[in-house]
């Protein structure tokens, strides 16, 4: 049977003073090993789930528990067992890929001559070893968003959180981040992605949750959701689901 | 790896690649240094070394008129050009045409009346001593009117200046009418001049004034314009951080790096200290560097050396301190600026109204009262109060109290709001 790696019980967030909830009352388990898929319309409160999930906001209410090596943690305790990809280019424009690989290394504790080694691998999976020294100012959109990637991935993480990881890219881009995240999986990575591109998502995931006003709606494998809810594919069943309101 | 090291060298990189943040600490602070000490310098080597350009229509038709032209020309302060010529109502023009600073009219009863002044003061006086009789002394008082000299200037003079020169012609004046009273009262007594040996003593100055600067220690510190302005400039250009520091918070808060430092174990503690060192290193060079500058270049371009306190242990402390005040108010900004644009603008305002109402500019002790009150909210004014304490007056360690407990309070209060602000964002 798989081994949960992420249990959260009754994970309930509220912004400020507002009296509706970002996210209410979720009730989710993430098994080792999976690509997991939270989707939704926007401001269905998938950031927010990744967001506690990565320790970044605090819950109102509820609990989130790690286990790593059949030990239940705090997440506190093994955040650098975690990888967090955020949507937004979170590195340094003005320095080189190198550096920044070296500086988020650096303070992931990790050795000097393991952060060279991986950068170097890093790099070249990704096809930016031609511009490691370069600043990354300098570089497209896809290379900046696989470099976003690389730095997410130096320290191995056992569980990356990526937030629409192959937003804004070609499709070049996409393949070569998609292809990359399936190799980590085949090693036991566990991947808990969000993306907008559905077709993406029902190809790469595993499992997937669909998240609409604060909730899960839907929680299953890909091919039972669309064969429960009689529908084509993922994003009609999105639609069936959510209806065809516009969202903001 | 060493976290720390890491974190440094990144803040460095980064320090580097800011190439406005670092002309605005480095270039910008050396270039106001040098150029407010030369105009400083040069303003007062004006008042006291160059002279004045000083335009006399002389109307008078006694003798006081040339002697007062004499004893101005003897003071050495004027360049005179006498143009007796002149109406009385192109004087205004011709002060300005001819390139003058001021001018002077001497009005055709100037003798006159300080000769009927002399014999007013005399006659009170033999009066006094009963040597005459009071009715003759009053009647003779009633004929006298004002006795009024016009002084014209450029209005380019300033206020503070104006009022030098006119002290300086007061003197000769008050001179010149002090010698005629004394004669009168001779030639009342019935001498026909003053005698040679009196006449003699009155022309020497038997009482004159040394100046000297107040000081605590054993050294006397000159004030001239490096020592006021050397510390003061540096001071103004380290809390100037705050566009680079500031800018640079914002920009990792927004770009995400701060979320992503949030998800890497003592990451962001570590990455906040990282920038306080090396802008503290940062903060302390742009001291170094300008106090080296005011001692060893300065004195080559013919401006005043600077010289350094005795209290050495102090100026470190007072440095470091302010260095670290800088860097708090610096950090503050950048936790609660939205955008990068609103730290580099409401720092730099806020940094240039500190320094305003600090005394950086001009010294606080000529504001009005509730400005130096207000002034004390302003770190740049306890900075420089500490400064001054020790480049100006030598001063020790208690004298430096106030200074030391402002900077604690001020660099606490930045550091509490700035925590408050990341905790309740849970960066910390």
């Amino acid at each position: 049977m798989e081994s949960p790696i992420i249990t959260a019980v009754a994970l309930t967030k509220y912004y400020g003073k507002s009296e509706k909830p970002s996210l209410d009352t979720i009730n989710l388990t993430i098994f080792k090993g999976e690509k997991f898929g939270v989707f939704g319309p926007n401001g269905a409160g998938k950031t927010t789930l990744i967001s506690l999930l990565c320790n970044i906001i605090k819950a109102t209410s509820g609990t989130i528990e790690y286990t790593f090596d059949n030990q239940k943690k705090n997440i506190k305790e093994k955040l650098n067992q975690v990888g967090f990809v955020p949507q937004d280019f979170a590195f340094y424009a003005e320095l080189t890929a190198n550096q920044n690989l070296y500086y988020f290394g650096g303070v992931y504790g990790m050795s000097s001559i393991n952060v060279k080694e991986q950068s170097a691998h890093l790099l070249e999976i990704l096809g930016l070893t031609s511009v490691a020294d370069k600043k990354v100012k300098s570089y497209s959109g896809g290379m900046k968003r696989r470099l976003n990637l690389a730095i997410g991935l130096i320290h191995s993480p056992e569980i990356i959180f990526l937030d629409e990881p192959t937003v804004g890219v070609d499709i070049h881009s996409k393949l070569t981040i998609i292809n990359h995240l399936e190799e980590l999986n085949k090693k036991g990575v566990t991947i808990i992605y969000t993306s907008h591109h559905l077709k993406e998502a029902e190809d790469f995931c595993s499992r997937v949750a669909l998240m609409d006003n604060g909730k899960v709606i839907a929680l299953d494998t890909v091919s039972e959701l669309i064969k429960i809810n009689n529908a084509a594919n993922l994003e009609e069943l999105m639609i069936n689901l959510t209806g065809k309101e516009l969202r903001d | 790896m060493n976290k720390l090291k890491v974190s440094l060298v990144k803040e460095i990189l980064l320090l580097l690649s800011d190439k406005v943040g670092l002309l605005l600490m480095f270039v910008m602070p050396l270039l106001l240094v040098f150029i407010i000490t030369v105009v400083q310098d040069s303003a007062f080597k004006l008042v006291n070394e160059n002279k004045i350009e000083m335009l006399i229509v002389n109307k008078d038709q006694g003798n006081l008129g040339d002697s007062l032209i004499d004893n101005l020309a003897l003071s050495g302060s004027f360049n005179i050009d006498v143009s007796n010529e002149l109406l009385e109502d192109d004087i205004k023009k011709q002060t300005l045409n001819r390139d003058k600073l001021i001018a002077i009219l001497i009005p055709k009863n100037f003798t006159k009346k300080i000769n009927q002044n002399a014999e007013k003061i005399s006659n009170l006086m033999l009066t006094e001593f009963g040597v005459l009789d009071s009715t003759n002394v009053l009647a003779k008082n009633q004929s006298l009117k004002n006795n009024n000299l016009d002084f014209y200037f450029d209005p380019i003079l300033q206020e503070s200046f104006r009022i030098s020169i006119l002290s300086g012609i007061n003197t000769v004046l008050i001179g010149i009418e002090n010698r005629k009273m004394l004669q009168q009262l001779f030639t009342d007594l019935g001498y026909e001049k003053i005698p040679d040996h009196i006449q003699k003593e009155l022309g020497k100055q038997n009482v004159s004034i040394n100046s000297m600067p107040a000081s605590n220690g054993t050294s006397v510190m000159v004030p001239n314009s490096s020592q006021h302005n050397v510390p003061a400039w540096s001071l103004f250009a380290m809390f100037f951080m705050v566009i680079s520091l500031g800018g640079n918070i914002v920009k990792e808060r927004l770009s995400g790096s701060f979320v992503r430092l949030q998800t890497i174990p003592s990451a962001f503690l570590l990455t906040i200290w990282s920038k306080v060192i090396v802008y503290l290193f940062v903060s302390l060079s742009q001291l170094t560097i300008m106090f080296c500058i005011g001692m060893f270049v300065f004195p080559h371009l013919g401006l005043p050396e600077l010289k350094m306190p005795t209290n050495i242990l102090a100026l470190i402390v007072i440095s470091v301190l302010s260095a670290y005040a800088a860097i708090s108010y610096s950090l503050l900004i950048g936790v609660y600026a939205k955008t990068q644009d609103q730290a580099g603008g409401f720092g730099a305002i806020s940094i240039i109204i500190f320094a305003a109402i600090g005394g950086i500019w001009v010294p606080s002790f000529i504001m009005p009262e509730y400005m130096q009150n207000i002034g004390m909210i302003s770190p740049l004014h306890w900075c420089i109060e500490g400064y001054y304490s020790l480049f100006l007056k030598n001063g020790e360690w208690n004298e430096l109290t106030g200074t030391l407990i402002y900077l604690l309070l001020f660099i606490f209060g930045c550091q509490f709001f700035t925590f408050i602000k990341l905790r309740k964002q849970n960066y910390i």
